[in-house]
């Protein structure tokens, strides 16, 4: 065969198959070796007790016990800042919605889980507000872009728990009275914030010592570690989220 | 906390073995009484059948295999570094309700579950084989345990009240009490051969009846793996038959409280046959049809011979498994591992200082008890087996059993017999199976295999030495 120069010729090493060593071929001292592996994790396990720190992955218990399963719904692994969990409507300081009823997370809304009815305040010429917000969370698909789309920051979803389990699909269908929790969120460029009386649109009064309108240097924002929770994050349970027992249906 | 929790657990558990191997002696004794009254004297192994029949076949085994169900798969868990099961309660008693008690009541579940399951039969199988074919699984391991002595024989007079209640019966308290459903059977070990053969009908029936490719497969599987391990199974123990002089099985525990080398080791099968030790207790593995030999059942190739089975009877299948493991463990320890004979040499006089300060009944209530806790270790020996080596191929097995077992077995009778023949005391015999156990012992702690060379190559590593060439695409 020509030698073709394009292609070189290429080493390859094969290793001549020598069969089992005269050790492998006894057996039994290997499956005793087996056996002491096998036996030291079940003495560890059996004596020792396990750790019980979600906080670690890499878990080890006293004597050798090596378990490192999380008992789920006893222990449970913090969530990584960021992350995605139920929604919930931010109040305001008068315990009202946040929410303006403007469309913009049920329009965004890939999965249309959220379903809004807007209605005007009587002594309030320009606000709205929802006078039903409704999210499926069935439907819902969890990717945030509600969150993203609000610009009142009236929708969040940091409550870092599940969807509570119920027993029909009404139970999944979740009405203001069940999203509003959580503590009061203010911002200076509120209108409501601004505004003397909600009845009257505002001159445009700044608020004394309000960063936003403040020439005094803003304070650096107190650091606080990657993987905690933030000390201001409201912190939930999956019972706050559960259907209360006598919630009226909505038709 | 864990580790004083545990022991006071496995204290607890050791002291209820204590109290009921008294309480099986007692009950043997009393119906031994009953039935001597009733049908006159020298009737009493009926009533000593009957209790014994209750207590360690349906009382012991029974319950120790109902448990083992639990305990195969917490144990398994903690060999994996898991939890296990944990999530059963017994809600409904008060106190209880978030306590998973170590998983246990995992099994009244599970019996639950097994006994409310549809009992379905397929339409095509055949109605009667596989109806029988449980129950073939089923009994012959119970019967297997009638031979197995679980504490040594006593006259009924040591057992404390029993003299009073065999007189005002009208009887006497002189009949000899065992704890063995079949005492002083002539033929022992040749028994144990046959019922241990007879398991093979309810695999294979179950196989052929269930009317489906796999469970057929699995049903041959198992046929002709017992058929391979059969004669080793036999040939293994026929040294441990020579040295002791005898095929039943309290005869050849007895024989083992002799000494070795002037008592520095107890005569054990185990030490005089360590040969054949490993070769019936691989043998034996390969009849309980588990893991390393569940090519009947390997789950992932064919389902197995009970594919088509459910509820009950499918418990009786796995249940039948769990009683095997049980009865294998007790010969074992009945044939190698000194029976109910507490492990230290005879010489020492620790059984005999027992018998003098607690009399004949404490001594067997210890013995009762030291058989119990052997059995025990050989069941989670064999757990260990089963999660530590992976299933061994189908043709591997018959391997194992006709090109490896079967000549070994036959190597180790003519070196038993040529031993006993030169040395009757047995010592020659005792230290060759030393020497082999040391071997054993010191190849597996102290070898270590050289390192190999590394095959692969890498970027900026020598090249190896190319034994070939060419023009590769």
């Amino acid at each position: 065969m020509a030698h073709d120069p394009k292609h070189e010729p290429r080493e390859f090493h094969v290793e001549e198959d020598k069969g089992l060593t005269w050790f492998e071929r006894l057996y039994v001292p290997a499956i005793i070796r087996g056996l002491a592996v096998t036996a030291r994790h079940f003495f560890g396990n059996l004596f020792g007790d396990r750790d019980t720190n979600p906080d670690v992955v890499y878990r080890k218990g006293t004597l050798g016990n090596a378990v490192s399963t999380v008992q789920y719904p006893e222990e449970k692994i913090p969530y990584p800042v960021g992350y995605r969990g139920l929604h919930r409507l931010v109040p305001r300081e008068d315990g009202k919605p946040r929410c303006v009823a403007c469309y913009m997370c049920a329009t965004v809304c890939p999965a249309q889980c959220i379903y809004i009815e807007a209605g005007e305040y009587s002594d309030d010429p320009i606000e709205k507000y929802p006078t039903r917000f409704v999210i499926d969370e069935l439907r819902c698909v969890v990717c945030g872009l509600c969150v993203e789309a609000c610009p009142k920051d009236a929708i969040r979803m940091d409550t870092f728990t599940h969807t509570p389990p119920e027993y029909s699909r009404e139970g999944f269908i979740y009405p203001v009275e069940r999203l509003l929790k959580g503590p009061a969120v203010a911002y200076p460029s509120d209108p409501w914030v601004k505004r003397e009386s909600s009845a009257q649109p505002h001159q445009h009064v700044p608020f004394h010592g309000l960063a936003e309108h403040s020439t005094e240097p803003v304070p650096p924002k107190p650091k606080h570690p990657v993987g905690t929770v933030h000390p201001t994050q409201p912190r939930f349970q999956e019972s706050d989220f559960q259907k209360p027992v006598a919630l009226p249906r909505q038709k | 906390m864990r580790a004083a929790l545990m022991t006071a657990v496995i204290v607890g558990v050791l002291a209820l073995l204590f109290v009921l191997v008294g309480a099986f002696y007692w009950l043997a004794a009393f119906l031994g009484v009953v039935s001597a009254s009733l049908f006159g004297p020298g009737s009493e192994f009926i009533g000593m059948a009957v209790a014994n029949m209750v207590t360690l076949v349906l009382v012991l085994v029974m319950v120790v295999a109902s448990l083992l169900t639990v305990a195969e798969r917490k144990w398994s868990s903690m060999m994996q570094d898991r939890i296990g099961p944990n999530r059963a309660r017994l809600a409904i008693i008060p106190g209880l309700k978030n306590r998973s008690l170590g998983g246990i009541p995992h099994f009244l579940a599970d019996g639950i579950k097994m006994l409310t399951k549809e009992d379905f039969i397929p339409a095509q199988a055949s109605r009667f084989l596989y109806s029988l074919a449980p129950m073939m699984a089923f009994g012959p391991v119970f019967i297997l345990f009638a031979i197995v002595p679980i504490a040594p024989e006593i006259p009924a007079s040591a057992i404390p009240g029993i003299a009073g209640i065999a007189a005002s019966f009208g009887t006497t308290a002189t009949f000899p009490v065992s704890l063995t459903v079949a005492p002083n059977l002539d033929i022992g070990l040749l028994y144990a051969f046959a019922m241990a053969g007879l398991a093979v009908y309810g695999a294979a029936l179950a196989g052929w009846a269930s009317n489906n490719k796999l469970a057929l497969l699995g049903g041959i599987r198992a046929a002709s793996q017992m058929i391979s391990y059969e004669i080793a199974l036999g040939l293994s123990l026929v040294g441990c038959m020579m040295a002791y002089g005898s095929l039943q099985l309290e005869e050849m525990t007895e024989a083992q409280t002799g000494n070795l080398f002037g008592g520095l080791l107890p005569a054990w099968g185990i030490f005089l046959q360590p040969l054949g030790f490993l070769l019936f207790f691989a043998a034996a593995f390969a009849e309980t049809k588990r893991a390393p030999f569940d090519a009947p059942e390997g789950e992932s190739e064919v389902i197995g011979y009970f594919v088509e089975y459910s509820g009950m009877r499918f418990g009786m299948f796995m249940i039948s498994e769990f009683v095997e493991i049980v009865v294998l463990s007790g010969l074992v320890t009945a044939v190698f591992l000194g029976g109910y004979h507490l492990p230290v040499p005879p010489a020492w006089g620790l059984e005999a200082s027992i018998a003098s300060t607690f009399g004949v009944f404490g001594l067997a209530l210890f013995q009762g008890l030291t058989f119990l806790i052997k059995t025990a270790i050989l069941i989670w020996l064999q757990l260990l087996i089963r999660w530590s080596m992976i299933r061994i191929r189908y043709d591997q097995i018959q391997t194992l059993g006709w090109k490896i077992l079967l000549p070994l077995a036959l190597a180790n009778i003519v070196v038993t017999g040529v031993l006993i023949l030169v040395d009757p005391s047995l010592n020659a015999l005792g230290v060759l199976g030393i020497i082999v156990l040391a071997l054993l012992i010191g190849i597996t702690v102290l070898y270590r295999a050289p390192a190999k060379p590394a095959s692969i190559r890498f970027a900026g590593q020598p090249a190896a030495t190319p034994v070939a060439t060419g023009h590769g695409h």
